[in-house]
C-alpha cells in the first residue's frame, strides 16, 4: 500500500476515457492496443500511479504508434474550445450529409498532421455549417463524443477488485460466469469473510475473480487460509494475480484440484494411481536426493527438518523427503484445513451446484454462512427444495440483483441508456448442526 | 461479545440470532433482566413458538437446535448481515445489497481507515468494521448525541469497540476534526446534504487520495453532490442504484389442458372438456411487491494530491486568505443552489 510507483512485473490498469484495460507490465517498452491505437508504454515505469500521459503519435501513417509523455493534467475539449453561438432547438438542422465541408480523407489527414485533439475538433467545428445552430447541450454532447474519439490521454491506475471486476465483466462476462459487481460484492459480505477464519471456495471458472475477492477481504494479516477448489488441472488465476498481492497474502490462497484434495482427505493420498505415482517418484528420487543435499546445505537445519515433517505427516510410507510437486503439499495443507472445518463456503460452479454443495457442506462449521452462485435460477431452485427437505440449513434465501447506472448532468439527469441486465442468482443460508 | 471472533459456544453477554421458520430475532444473552419495578427477574424471551429461557442458551453451540415451550428454533452467531435484519432501528438503515456495494466501491480491505457519517443505527458500521479489521479503523459520526452514545455502547457490548470510534458531531458544520486530516482511505456520507460535506471529505482523505461514496434517496441530492465532487477534482464520478429481489421458491402443480383430440372424431365421445393431466414444476416466483428504491449510491475517486487539478487546489488554499470575488462565487456554490448553475 505504501509503494505507489508503477513497477515492472505488476499488473496495471490503463484508463482512457471510460475505457479501462488490464495489462501485465512485463516489459518496459511493451506495446498495448487501446481501442484501435497501439500505445508504447515506454517511460511509465517508475512513475506514480494515477499519472496521466499524453499520447503522441509517431511512425508512419500505416503503422501509427503512440508514445507516452507524462502530462501535468488532462484538458477537456469543453474547456479548451470556446463555444460562441448556439441554437434553441434542432428545427433548422437537416441530416442532408452536407453539413461538414471537410471530406473524410481531409479529416484523416488532419488527424495525422495535428497533434492536439482540440485543434482537430476546432477545425471540424469551423467547417461545420450546423454546429452553431445546435443547442448548448447538444454541442456539449458533440464535444464529449469527439473527445472520446480524439482523446489523447491515458491514466495508469492501480488494479483493485473494483476495476478488475469491472474490466472483466465488460470484456467478457461469460468468462467470469456473468458475476456482476453488485453480485460479487454480496458474495463477499454474505460469506462473512474477514481477516479471521478459514474459507472454502469452489470455483469452476471465474478467472480467479472470486478467489481475488475473498482473499482481498481476508487481507494481508489474515490468520486463516482460503481453500480454492477447481475442477481442472490448473486453477484460473488471472484476477488473483492482477491484484498484485504480496507473496505472503497470495500464499494464503491454496488452489487445489477438487478430485485430488478430496482423495487426499478421504484416502490419504492424492492420486488414483498410487503405484504409478510411487514409481515415478522413486525414479526421480535419485536426482532429487542430490538436489536436496545441495539445498539443505544452503538452508538452515531448522527449515530442513520442518520440510521433512510436512512430508511425513502426509505420506508416511514414502521415502524420506522425496522431491514432490507443489500441488502435493497444497493438497495436504488444504485437506488439513478441511478436516478442521471452515468458516464459510462459496460455490460458483458451471456444473449442477447440488452435488458439489452437498459434498462440501460437511466441511463447514455449524452456524456459518454459505453462498451459492449460479447464472440461472433453476438449478438453485431445485437445490432450494432439496435443502428445505434436508432441513440442515437455516435462513435459506434465493435472490437476484438489479443494478442501474445514471447519467448525472445539470438538467439532463437520467438512467444510462444501456444497463447490464444479467447478474445471476444467489442462494444463501447458514449451516445448522 | 459475539461479533468479534468466530465462536463455537454461546457465552453470557453474547448477542445471538434466533432463527424460527424464516423469522430472525436478535437476543442478548443475559440470564436475568430488570422488570419495570427495577427488580431482577428471569429473562424469558417470548416467540410465536412459545417461551425461551435465555439462561438455557449459555453453553449451547452456535448452529444448534434450542427447545421452546411450543416448538424449537436454531441459534446462529450474528454476522453484520444477520444484524442488519434484526437490529433495533433508531433510524432508517442501509441493508446488505447497498452495504455490499458500498464496501466494494470504497475499495475497503483490512487495514483501511474509513469515515462514516451518520452512524444511524450502526447497520453499515458493523460491516465496515468487519472489513477493515484487524489493523484498520472506522470513525463514525452522528449529529444526534443520544444515537452516537447508543452506538458506542453497542460497539462495546459487541466487543468491537477497538476498531471503531463513535462520536457525536455535526460533521457538515464542523468537518471531521483536525485529528483526521489526511488520515482516511475512504469517506462515506449518508446525510441530508452530502454536497456540503465533500470539502470535509477532501480534507480528511490521505494525500495519496481515496474513495468517496454518498448514499442519497433523492436525485436532487445526487446532482448537487456530483457538482461538488467535480469542483473538488474528484474523478470517475458515477451514480448507481442496486436492488435485490428475493424469489419465493415452491413446487407447483399445473393442470394440462389437452385440445388435440378435437381434431378427430373420437369413438369415446363425449370427452370431458376439462384439464386432462398435471405437470410438476419447481418455480421461483417474483414477489407482488418488492422494494423499488432505497437510495442512489454516488461514488468517486479523489486522485493523489500531486495530480489534483491545479486550479482547484489553488482555490482550496485561497479559501482561508481573503480571496477575490471569483472564489467567493465558488464558495457560494458549495452552500447549495448549484444544481442549475453551470460554470459561466
Amino acid at each position: 500500500m505504501a509503494d505507489n510507483t508503477i513497477k515492472l512485473g505488476e499488473y496495471i490498469v490503463i484508463q482512457k476515457q471510460n475505457y479501462k484495460k488490464l495489462h501485465k507490465f512485463n516489459k518496459p517498452n511493451s506495446v498495448v492496443n487501446i481501442g484501435k491505437d497501439a500505445v508504447n508504454l515506454k517511460g511509465i515505469e517508475g512513475n506514480r500511479y494515477f499519472s496521466i500521459f499524453k499520447m503522441i503519435p509517431h511512425g508512419t501513417k500505416r503503422n501509427k504508434e503512440y508514445k507516452l509523455e507524462l502530462a501535468e493534467e488532462t484538458c477537456s475539449l469543453k474547456e479548451e474550445i470556446t463555444l460562441k453561438a448556439s441554437g434553441a432547438d434542432n428545427r433548422n438542422i437537416y441530416d442532408d450529409g452536407r453539413s461538414q465541408k471537410l471530406s473524410a480523407v481531409e479529416i484523416d489527414e488532419l488527424k495525422f498532421d495535428s497533434n492536439k485533439a482540440s485543434d482537430i475538433v476546432e477545425t471540424i467545428i469551423t467547417n461545420s455549417t450546423t454546429f452553431h445552430n445546435k443547442t448548448e447541450f447538444s454541442q456539449e454532447k458533440y464535444l464529449k463524443k469527439k473527445e472520446k474519439k480524439y482523446f489523447e490521454y491515458v491514466q495508469i491506475l492501480k488494479p483493485n477488485l473494483r476495476n478488475i471486476s469491472e474490466i472483466m465483466y465488460k470484456l467478457e462476462p461469460n468468462k467470469i460466469q456473468g458475476i456482476r459487481l453488485d453480485t460479487l460484492s454480496q458474495i463477499i459480505t454474505l460469506s462473512n469473510v474477514s481477516c479471521e477464519g478459514n474459507h472454502l471456495l469452489y470455483d469452476s471458472g471465474s478467472n480467479g475473480l472470486l478467489a481475488a475477492a475473498l482473499l482481498g477481504a481476508m487481507g494481508s494479516q489474515a490468520n486463516g487460509k482460503l481453500v480454492h477448489m477447481h475442477p481442472g488441472n490448473m486453477s484460473q488465476k488471472q484476477a488473483l494475480l492482477a491484484m498484485n498481492f504480496e507473496t505472503e497474502q497470495y500464499n494464503k490462497c491454496i488452489s487445489v484440484n477438487v478430485y485430488s484434495v478430496l482423495r487426499q482427505l478421504y484416502q490419504g493420498c492424492d492420486t488414483n494411481t498410487v503405484d504409478k505415482e510411487d514409481s515415478t517418484l522413486k525414479r526421480k528420487a535419485v536426482d532429487d536426493l542430490e538436489h536436496d543435499a545441495k539445498v539443505s546445505k544452503l538452508e538452515d537445519t531448522e527449515n530442513a527438518t520442518s520440510n521433512v515433517d510436512i512430508v511425513n505427516t502426509g505420506e508416511e510410507n514414502k521415502l524420506p523427503s522425496p522431491k514432490k510437486p507443489k500441488w502435493h503439499f497444497d493438497n495436504i495443507a488444504a485437506s488439513e484445513v478441511l478436516s478442521n472445518k471452515v468458516d464459510s463456503l462459496v460455490v460458483a460452479s458451471k456444473e449442477d451446484p447440488q452435488n458439489i454443495f452437498l459434498e462440501l457442506l460437511p466441511f463447514v462449521k455449524p452456524g456459518r454462512p454459505f453462498v451459492i452462485y449460479y447464472t440461472v435460477a433453476e438449478p438453485l431452485q431445485s437445490l432450494y427444495i432439496t435443502l428445505k427437505c434436508l432441513s440442515n440449513v437455516a435462513a435459506l434465501k434465493l435472490t437476484c440483483n438489479w443494478m442501474r447506472n445514471y447519467q448525472i448532468l445539470p438538467e439532463r439527469t437520467h438512467p444510462e441508456v444501456m444497463m447490464n441486465s444479467s447478474s445471476g442468482f444467489l442462494l444463501t443460508g447458514y449451516v445448522l448442526q | 461479545m459475539s461479533f468479534r471472533h468466530y465462536k463455537e459456544k454461546i457465552e453470557e453477554g453474547d448477542t445471538v440470532i434466533l432463527y424460527l421458520s424464516n423469522h430472525l430475532h436478535a437476543i442478548e444473552v443475559k440470564p436475568e433482566i430488570k422488570n419495570k419495578k427495577g427488580e431482577l427477574i428471569e429473562n424469558v424471551y417470548q416467540t410465536t413458538f412459545g417461551a425461551l429461557k435465555v439462561r438455557n442458551l449459555i453453553g449451547s453451540e452456535y448452529g444448534s437446535k434450542v427447545e421452546l415451550s411450543k416448538g424449537w428454533g436454531h441459534v446462529l452467531q450474528p454476522t453484520p448481515e444477520l444484524w442488519s435484519l434484526t437490529l433495533p432501528h433508531r433510524t432508517q438503515i442501509i441493508y446488505t445489497p447497498d452495504i455490499s456495494m458500498i464496501l466494494l466501491q470504497l475499495d475497503l480491505v483490512p487495514g483501511c481507515v474509513v469515515i462514516e457519517a451518520g452512524t444511524g443505527s450502526g447497520s453499515l458500521t458493523h460491516a465496515l468494521i468487519r472489513r477493515i479489521r484487524p489493523h484498520g479503523h472506522v470513525y463514525t459520526f452522528d449529529f444526534h448525541d443520544h444515537r452516537a452514545m447508543l452506538a458506542q455502547e453497542e460497539f462495546e457490548a459487541h466487543g468491537i469497540a477497538d476498531f471503531v470510534t463513535a462520536k457525536h458531531r455535526d460533521v457538515l458544520a464542523e468537518g471531521f476534526g483536525e485529528d483526521l486530516n489526511g488520515k482516511a482511505d475512504a469517506v462515506f456520507l449518508d446525510l441530508p446534504s452530502p454536497w456540503t460535506g465533500v470539502k470535509h471529505a477532501v480534507a480528511a482523505m490521505k494525500k495519496e487520495g481515496g474513495r468517496f461514496c454518498s448514499f442519497s434517496p433523492c436525485i436532487e441530492q445526487v446532482q448537487r453532490t456530483c457538482l461538488a465532487l467535480q469542483e473538488h477534482s474528484f474523478q470517475d464520478i458515477s451514480t448507481m442504484e442496486v436492488l435485490q429481489t428475493e424469489l419465493k421458491v415452491s413446487r407447483r402443480t399445473i393442470p394440462v389442458r389437452d385440445l388435440s383430440f378435437l381434431k378427430h372424431k373420437s369413438s369415446n365421445n363425449p370427452v370431458e372438456e376439462k384439464p386432462s393431466s398435471e405437470k410438476n414444476y419447481i418455480v421461483g416466483s417474483w414477489p407482488a411487491t418488492a422494494p423499488g428504491h432505497t437510495g442512489y449510491l454516488t461514488v468517486a475517486t479523489l486522485p493523489p494530491q500531486y495530480i489534483r487539478r491545479k486550479c482547484k487546489v489553488d482555490k482550496d488554499i485561497m479559501e482561508d486568505s481573503k480571496a477575490d470575488s471569483e472564489v467567493d462565487q465558488v464558495a457560494d456554490h458549495e452552500n447549495g443552489k448549484m444544481c442549475i448553475e453551470e460554470n459561466p
